[in-house]
């Protein structure tokens, strides 16, 4: 799918050339060690550079540009994976062929180019104005977390449960770190983040390889850095409390549950993880939304997700505030139904049918081949859909029960409204 | 079978109106995997008063039935249809809009099964009051999830702010004690009235060959026996241009306040071409107004009054319609009366000339194809299109024919003072600072 040309030592660009997409997408990741205080930083590095630049200093002259070239579409973004810290820039540009103009393409490649390359300085610095504004901007995206009780209860229950630990840390930082990020540092990040992260540049369309990897080698200049060793995998502690409750003023209870399991991605058992989190909880034919939702019809939302960088698996429920001990009973009387092995032929192909229909759906987005050709490289040189697929074949019902007899529920955390505590 | 191509596109869409009346567009993708398909019906919350299949009285049903209706088609006499999807290695789902009823799947293998099933699932209902007691409590707490999120709050209070009497104004999936009310015989009146074929379009697109499916398509319905086409009766009240509330503050607990102004249009039984002119005009001009690259938000930003959360929308239906500016903000009064100002002053004069409209066009041109590369935008504007009597297709021939003079027209109808609200939402701590 993906044709890797090395540009330098630890940059690669991968080009997958395609008639599928009427545009041309594409996506330039810079990786380091994950921290509080380095995705704080690079969360406002990422907001700073996207603003504008040296050629168009303002926003609006950047905004006009882009629009200028049929709306093209660029953001840059923080995200993280294990222990890394992604900042990527994103862009998608309408191919030429279906326009009466030519030469877009290259005028949105030069844009790339001054968006990472020719910052918008003042005196060696970032524009103090600009880098206050969005430093704000930063912190503001953080606290508003609060008004989406599912992302903040989730956010609390990390905190709570494992502090310091890569899997809690959130990819934008945090807001105590954003406040203490000085122009000066914000600086020493970028240079670092341009001159020794590893790069990835990926590029979906109908575009010649050779191509735009030239262009990249021309332009950009990449210079050769050293190819971060993979971090050692950093062991998950018990949280001090197994649960939790707090309050806010909301009327739904949220649910969130946290299990660990010794299964990741890297392991040999991942598809049996990804297997068993499927059945019981992953779809709408899974043991978790047929019983607490469809039989108790206790919960709208009910479900669980495995979050296999780690081994963490989560379970997620929406409930009435004062029924949370009945709804914990029941999501681990459905764990019980999954480590007795009381798993279904229908339930067994129904999981497999959805896991490989996720996958190859997720191939039809130039978005979703670029995630999952980005996740997947580091394990194996070619990425094949059908080796995947073939994986899920090979897992016993016997495996299955076992990964659930291997987890074990850390933490369970509730945030409800002050009333229902009143009431009760 | 009609066959349509759109050269530029380099997209083909085939097309057939069944006997039974049903719509079936069928559009295949090249390169692509999955497909995806919407059996979509036009019938939303707002279709609460009508007049039943075979009947000639009007009646009026409780708040939150369509929705509570999508729920329960789900339901059948053998169990669960996500079970029947699941093993076809189908994702299913549905949505209930003010206008539409949709259910829909995506796959990459079984394609014909899953059509079939979806056809069949949503063309044979089975309701009972046992069952559904039961969706009751899940239902209750979508609506308690929907509560608690202030920017769905926002954007309904500010829909409540604008319309009187209009049903767009009540939640789409009514109230907890709202749907205590709905009973078995309910759901059949409304599924006997809207869910005719005629009255419906199945949209098929992604990896799928067109006259295999059409024909497939055409001998499932040709087993199925339905009674006459009939022209729906439904009634809306009259609603007057003016916002029905001008300004009205929500204690709720928020980081920082929210504020939406709206803007109701002067005229709303748009349809067919001239709908489509007018939605595209004002969604030009709202661009050029409040967009990132407008004086407005440079302005706005510069003074700290918008945050990441700032947005602008034009949404039209036929009997209604709203343009929403707004954002978190230190400063709610202060932007919204910036709001009205901007808009007083390109009533006054308009601001924008032929480069501006170059350099929109453009960018909607470009949104318009970027939108084309994903078969649920296809699909769902798609039938959202029919319904209105517009062609989805027809958006880049319209766009290049468009005038600075069709902008400015269109401005003028949803810019008056009188049509204008303001809904902000306080945290009660912050209210009392005040």
């Amino acid at each position: 799918m993906f044709e890797t040309i090395k540009l330098a030592k630890g940059v690669n660009i991968h080009v997958n050339e395609t008639t599928q997409f009427k545009t041309i997408n594409f996506s330039i990741k810079f990786k380091s060690k994950l921290s509080k205080d380095k995705a704080s930083a690079r969360s406002i590095l990422a907001n700073v550079l996207q603003h504008s630049n040296e050629a168009y200093p303002s926003h609006t002259a950047l905004r006009m540009a882009l629009d200028d070239l049929y709306g093209t579409s660029l953001y840059m973004d923080s995200s993280k994976r294990g222990n890394e810290h992604i900042v990527s820039l994103n862009v998608e540009t309408v191919n030429d062929q279906y326009l009466s103009e030519t030469g877009v393409l290259e005028k949105v490649m030069n844009l790339m180019y001054l968006v990472l390359f020719k910052p918008n300085l003042e005196n060696g610095l970032f524009k103090e104005s600009i880098f206050q504004r969005e430093k704000n901007a930063v912190k503001e995206r953080l606290e508003s977390i609060i008004d989406d009780k599912t992302r903040y209860a989730q956010q609390r229950m990390m905190e709570l449960a494992l502090s310091d630990h890569p899997a809690a840390i959130p990819a934008n930082g945090s807001i105590e770190e954003v406040q203490k990020i000085s122009n000066e540092m914000l600086m020493e990040e970028y240079r670092s983040m341009i001159e020794t992260n590893e790069v990835e540049i990926y590029a979906v369309g109908d575009i010649k390889p050779e191509m735009v990897a030239d262009y990249f080698r021309d332009y950009f200049k990449f210079t050769d850095r050293e190819k971060t060793p993979a971090p050692p995998s950093m062991a998950l502690t018990k949280p001090a409390q197994p649960r939790v409750a707090e309050f806010e003023d909301m009327k739904q209870g949220k649910l969130h549950m946290m299990f660990f399991s010794p299964v990741t991605f890297r392991d040999e058992k991942f598809p049996v993880m990804q297997l068993m989190n499927g059945i019981f909880g992953g779809y709408a034919h899974s043991k978790l939304f047929v019983n607490i939702r469809e039989k108790e019809s206790m919960a709208y939302y009910v479900s669980s997700s495995y979050s296999s960088q780690f081994g963490l698996m989560f379970v997620l429920a929406g409930i009435d505030g004062k029924l949370e001990e009945k709804a914990v009973n029941l999501i681990l009387q459905q764990l019980e139904e999954v480590k007795a092995g009381n798993i279904t032929e229908v339930e067994f192909g129904q999981t497999k049918a959805l896991l490989t229909n996720q996958l190859k759906e997720a191939l039809d987005s130039a978005r979703g081949q670029i995630d999952i050709y980005d996740q997947y490289m580091e394990l194996t040189e070619a990425f094949e859909p059908e080796y995947l697929i073939s994986r899920w074949d090979r897992v016993t019902k016997e495996e299955i029960a076992q990964a659930a007899k291997d987890l074990s529920l850390e933490m369970t955390y509730f945030l409800s409204g002050k009333e229902s505590v009143a009431n009760a | 079978m009609h066959k349509v191509e759109f050269k530029q596109l380099d997209e083909t869409l085939y097309h057939e109106k069944l006997d039974n009346g049903l719509e079936v567009y069928i559009l295949p993708k090249k390169g692509f995997s999955k497909t995806f398909a919407t059996f979509t019906t036009k019938y939303g919350s707002i279709d609460n008063h009508f007049v039943p299949r075979g009947e000639t009285e009007a009646i009026k049903v409780p708040d939150g039935i369509a929705h509570f209706l999508e729920h329960k088609m789900f339901e059948k006499e053998e169990g669960d249809i996500f079970q029947q999807f699941s093993k076809q290695g189908a994702s299913a789902n549905a949505f209930t809009s003010f206008t539409r009823t949709a259910y829909l799947f995506s796959a990459t293998d079984q394609i014909e099964e899953n059509v079939e099933t979806l056809l069949d699932f949503v063309q044979e209902p089975y309701f009972t009051e046992a069952t559904l007691e039961k969706e009751k409590g899940i239902i209750a707490q979508e609506i308690t999830m929907y509560d608690d999120q202030p920017d769905w709050r926002l954007y309904f209070g500010i829909i409540e702010n604008m319309y009187e009497k209009h049903p767009v104004k009540i939640d789409i999936a009514g109230t907890v004690e709202s749907i205590q009310d709905i009973t078995a015989e309910h759901l059949y009146t409304c599924y006997n009235t809207f869910y005719h074929p005629s009255n419906m379009v199945l949209f098929i697109v992604g990896a799928v060959e067109p006259e295999g499916m059409m024909a497939f398509v055409k001998e499932n319905q040709a087993r199925k026996t339905f009674e006459e086409a009939h022209e729906i009766e439904r009634f809306f009240p009259e609603e007057r241009m003016e916002a029905a509330i001008k300004d009205r503050v929500l204690e709720m607990s928020v980081q920082k306040p929210k504020v939406f102004v709206g803007i109701k249009p002067e005229k709303l039984d748009f349809e067919g071409e001239e709908m489509l002119k007018h939605e595209l005009a004002a969604e030009l001009a709202f661009e050029m107004l409040f967009g990132r690259t407008s004086d407005f938000y440079h302005h706005a930003y510069e003074k700290n009054w918008i945050d990441e959360s700032y947005s602008f929308d034009y949404s039209l239906e036929n009997g209604f319609g709203y343009a929403i500016i707004g954002s978190d903000t230190a400063e709610p009064k202060v932007l919204a009366e910036e709001i009205k100002k901007t808009i007083a002053a390109a009533a006054e004069k308009w601001p924008f000339g032929q480069e501006d409209l170059d350099r929109m066009r453009r960018k909607k041109i470009g949104f318009f194809l970027r939108a084309l590369n994903s078969p649920e935008f296809i699909a769902n504007q798609f039938t959202r299109y029919t319904f209105n009597g517009m062609n989805l297709f027809d958006v880049v021939p319209a766009l290049e024919k468009m005038e600075v003079a069709d902008l400015q027209k269109a401005f003028s109808l949803v810019s008056a003072e009188s049509q204008q609200s303001v809904f902000t939402i306080l945290s009660p701590d912050k209210k009392e600072a005040e």
